[in-house]
């Protein structure tokens, strides 16, 4: 008896150790794309972990009982949302027997709440469809522009939680949408006429006339300028998962390798996605590293396309270590520079 | 109603009835709702229903189901005298409909309630309340439920890896498993490895190892009668891995009566405590690849129980009134999981039950029997998250009171879930 007392002791000794640096907000965010992000706006005044890596699907993680541990002492919890961490994320929140993360509190921030959603369905939704999300397509973050508005989110959630930290996490949000919008349109074009108009323009998608009305086009620069000779390309994906990036830029996902979301290839699926590649003249094959390549392969011979395998993660390579290098490494592999 | 020919119970009318309203109320919304047409339905409870059909084939003479009364050590011997749950049949076998409903009840607890139907009606699995506001790590629960110990008992026959439970836990529990109304406390340990420790108290209608009669020559317990203790630890592991250990130890009252001479009549009655020990380790390895691809899993779980009885009445032998009889039984299974391909797993499951196997009986003899041991292998095809095909084969070997008995079974499995998306634990 008196071991277990000891134990207790000692437990409850290392639980109290551990609240010593309570100051510092702890954020868990369920992928490593929003722990990137939430690193950045909260710069020091956070500890950031991320439940998913890069490397793994998030569609297929399951809990684990450190991701509990993570959960236990989150002050804020930062999930994608619509859907995309269904299959793990109740029973991790409901174990964590943390009241500050539920859904709902002060400290749980779903990040999907302000962005732009694409492939919500119009009408009823059936599981005949195969893996299909009622509230639209979750691989949102894969849309700049989303990133931006994910980063604006967390701020306010930040300061929310921590007033203290106010200026320090503003000044970080504006150097982060600075840096964003300098890849996303060119440094020296934002510094002239600021990000925000540029993506009011984007999002409108008269980015184009609105440059050449004020005779800026030339100075175009980053995503932008490297993705405009694609405009209006076609590409072939193995999920649904890059729709956002490449609508972005103006290019179209007429089919994926998966007949059905959640689905994997089918060799009649994919002669399907052969003749229509060959019909509409597709070229190129993009996917994730963690699906398998051998039915993209197979096609590429098929029809003479390349298959471009990018992170669509941080982490999902070793070279995508951020957010920004995630969209650098996947614009380069597209635009072959 | 189309349902109202096959199923003979009305409780279990009323369960249709009750989610035809609920399906209904949720399909009328829309129409009048305008502005917002969802919103009435965010507070219906999340429904989902399992249907888990198998086919079983097995070549013992008198078929698998019969074995159950003859095993050395292992045989019933209780007080319930409900029709047999676990009667297998050969050919096509339909497990209970599992209809579930579950919500958040308001800012401080949230609900679950599970009704088995079957093809004779309608029981309740579970209808249990559990706190969501709780501070330090405490969580209170209450209601019909699954005991926490060990780590199958809890788990859902459509959550399993086998198509089947393991023989120790078939012989000292039953199909239901540790499953009774209760209460539970559990605590999540502020420590740098996960430790959650947790206490149940049960109210001890459990129908094998603690049953309670209190009529006739046995005395009536005041409940609950049933105490039940478990730690579960785990270390913070990076990466895919994960790790859970777990013990647990049980005691309750327990009583049986008995007919010795078969004439229909019970003769002999039993009154004294039950109790139980478990181990389980869980090993799972969550690979990144998509649609559970080499996903690997390792369980392994230990029971032992013992029955400690005094004879408090025998109408044939009134000289033994007074005597002990002790039971004294244990096993194991030792499982792995693998995801060979996507969607597909592959697993094989070794197990043992009566390496302890012993009754001392009110004469103060003691007999000790053999074990048994069984050999499982499958393979199972998951096209997605809501429906599962399975095919198993086993092979056992079992120590019966006629000797040793090998029996060969198979069974193909098809099983869907209708509604809510479930979600997993470890």
């Amino acid at each position: 008896m008196n071991r277990f007392a000891l134990l207790a002791a000692s437990l409850l000794l290392a639980g109290a150790g551990a609240g010593a640096d309570a100051d510092r907000l702890k954020i868990v965010t369920t992928t490593s794309d929003l722990a990137d992000i939430a690193a950045r706006i909260a710069g020091e005044e956070a500890e950031v972990r991320s439940v998913c890596r890069g490397t793994e699907d998030p569609h297929f993680l399951q809990a684990r009982p450190s991701t509990i541990l993570m959960a236990r002492d989150a002050d804020l919890w930062i999930r994608v949302g619509m859907e995309l961490e269904i299959g793990w994320e109740p029973p991790v929140l409901e174990g964590s027997r943390n009241g500050r993360i539920q859904p709902g509190r002060l400290g749980h921030l779903d990040a999907s709440s302000a962005v732009i959603k694409r492939d919500v369905p119009g009408g009823p939704v059936s599981r005949a469809g195969g893996d299909v999300h009622p509230s639209g397509n979750p691989h949102y973050w894969l849309d700049p522009y989303n990133a931006r508005v994910v980063a604006e989110a967390m701020a306010e959630r930040i300061i929310a939680l921590r007033p203290a930290v106010e200026e320090a996490v503003r000044g970080n949000l504006e150097r982060f949408r600075r840096e964003l919008d300098g890849r996303m349109f060119g440094a020296d074009l934002v510094a002239e006429v600021g990000g925000d108009r540029l993506w009011g323009a984007s999002l409108e998608g008269t980015l184009e006339a609105w440059l050449e009305e004020r005779d800026a086009a030339a100075r175009l620069g980053g995503w932008s300028l490297a993705m405009a000779p694609l405009r209006g390309a076609k590409v072939v994906t193995y999920h649904k998962s890059w729709t956002y990036l490449l609508e972005r830029f103006g290019l179209e996902v007429p089919i994926e390798l998966e007949p059905k979301p959640g689905i994997p290839a089918t060799a009649g699926h994919l002669a399907a996605v052969a003749e229509l590649m060959r019909r509409e003249g597709v070229t190129i094959i993009l996917q994730e590293p963690f699906y398998s390549r051998k039915a993209a392969e197979r096609l590429a011979k098929q029809v003479e396309a390349r298959v471009v395998v990018a992170a669509g993660s941080v982490g999902g390579t070793p070279e995508a270590t951020d957010y920004m290098r995630v969209i650098d490494l996947v614009v380069e592999a597209l635009a072959e520079l | 109603m189309i349902f109202s020919r096959s199923f003979r119970s009305r409780a279990l009318a009323s369960v249709f009835l009750a989610v035809q309203a609920v399906a209904a109320g949720a399909a009328a919304a829309p129409a009048g709702a305008g502005e917002a047409p969802r919103t009435p339905q965010f507070f219906n409870p999340a429904i989902s229903a399992i249907v888990d059909l198998y086919y079983h084939y097995d070549d013992a003479e008198e078929g698998i189901a019969h074995l159950a009364g003859e095993l050395s050590g292992f045989g019933h011997g209780h007080g319930h005298e409900g029709r047999d749950h676990a009667g297998v049949e050969s050919g096509l076998n339909l497990r209970h409909l599992e209809l579930q409903f579950s919500a958040d009840v308001d800012p401080y607890f949230k609900g679950l309630a599970i009704a088995a139907v079957d093809l004779h009606g309608a029981e309740m699995e579970a209808a249990e309340i559990t706190t969501t506001a709780m501070p330090a790590g405490f969580k209170l629960r209450g209601g019909k439920f699954y005991s926490d110990f060990g780590y199958l008992n809890a788990r859902h026959a459509h959550q399993w890896d086998f198509t089947d439970q393991p023989l120790i836990h078939q012989w000292t529990l039953g199909v239901h498993g540790l499953n009774d109304r209760g209460v539970q406390l559990s605590w999540l340990a502020p420590a740098p490895l996960y430790l959650l420790a947790g206490a149940e108290a049960f109210q001890g209608s459990q129908e094998n190892l603690f049953a309670h009669v209190g009529h006739g020559p046995l005395p009536a317990h005041k409940g609950p009668r049933v105490a039940i203790g478990w730690l579960k630890a785990g270390p913070d592991l990076p990466g895919g891995h994960g790790l859970l250990g777990g013990v647990a130890v049980g005691t309750g009252k327990h009583q049986e009566e008995h007919d010795g001479d078969g004439d229909g009549e019970h003769d002999h009655w039993l009154d004294g405590v039950g109790e139980f020990l478990s181990a389980d380790l869980v090993y799972k390895y969550n690979s990144p690849r998509p649609y559970g691809q080499n996903d690997f899993t390792v369980q392994v779980e230990y029971f032992r129980r013992r029955k400690d009885l005094k004879l408090v009445a025998h109408d044939g032998a009134p000289e033994l009134v007074g005597g002990r009889r002790v039971d004294t039984q244990d096993g194991y299974y030792a499982q792995v999981v693998h995801g060979f391909l996507p969607r597909w797993r592959a697993g094989l499951r070794w197990e043992q039950a009566g390496l302890t196997n012993e009754v001392r009986y009110p004469s103060d003899d003691l007999e000790s029997f053999g074990s048994s041991r069984r050999l499982s292998a499958m393979v199972d095809f998951t096209p997605s998250e809501f429906s599962r095909l399975r095919l198993q084969a086993n092979r056992g070997m079992y120590q019966t009171d006629e000797g040793r008995e090998e029996i060969t079974e198979i069974r193909i499995q098809w099983m869907i879930s209708l509604g809510a998306h479930g979600a997993h634990r470890f």
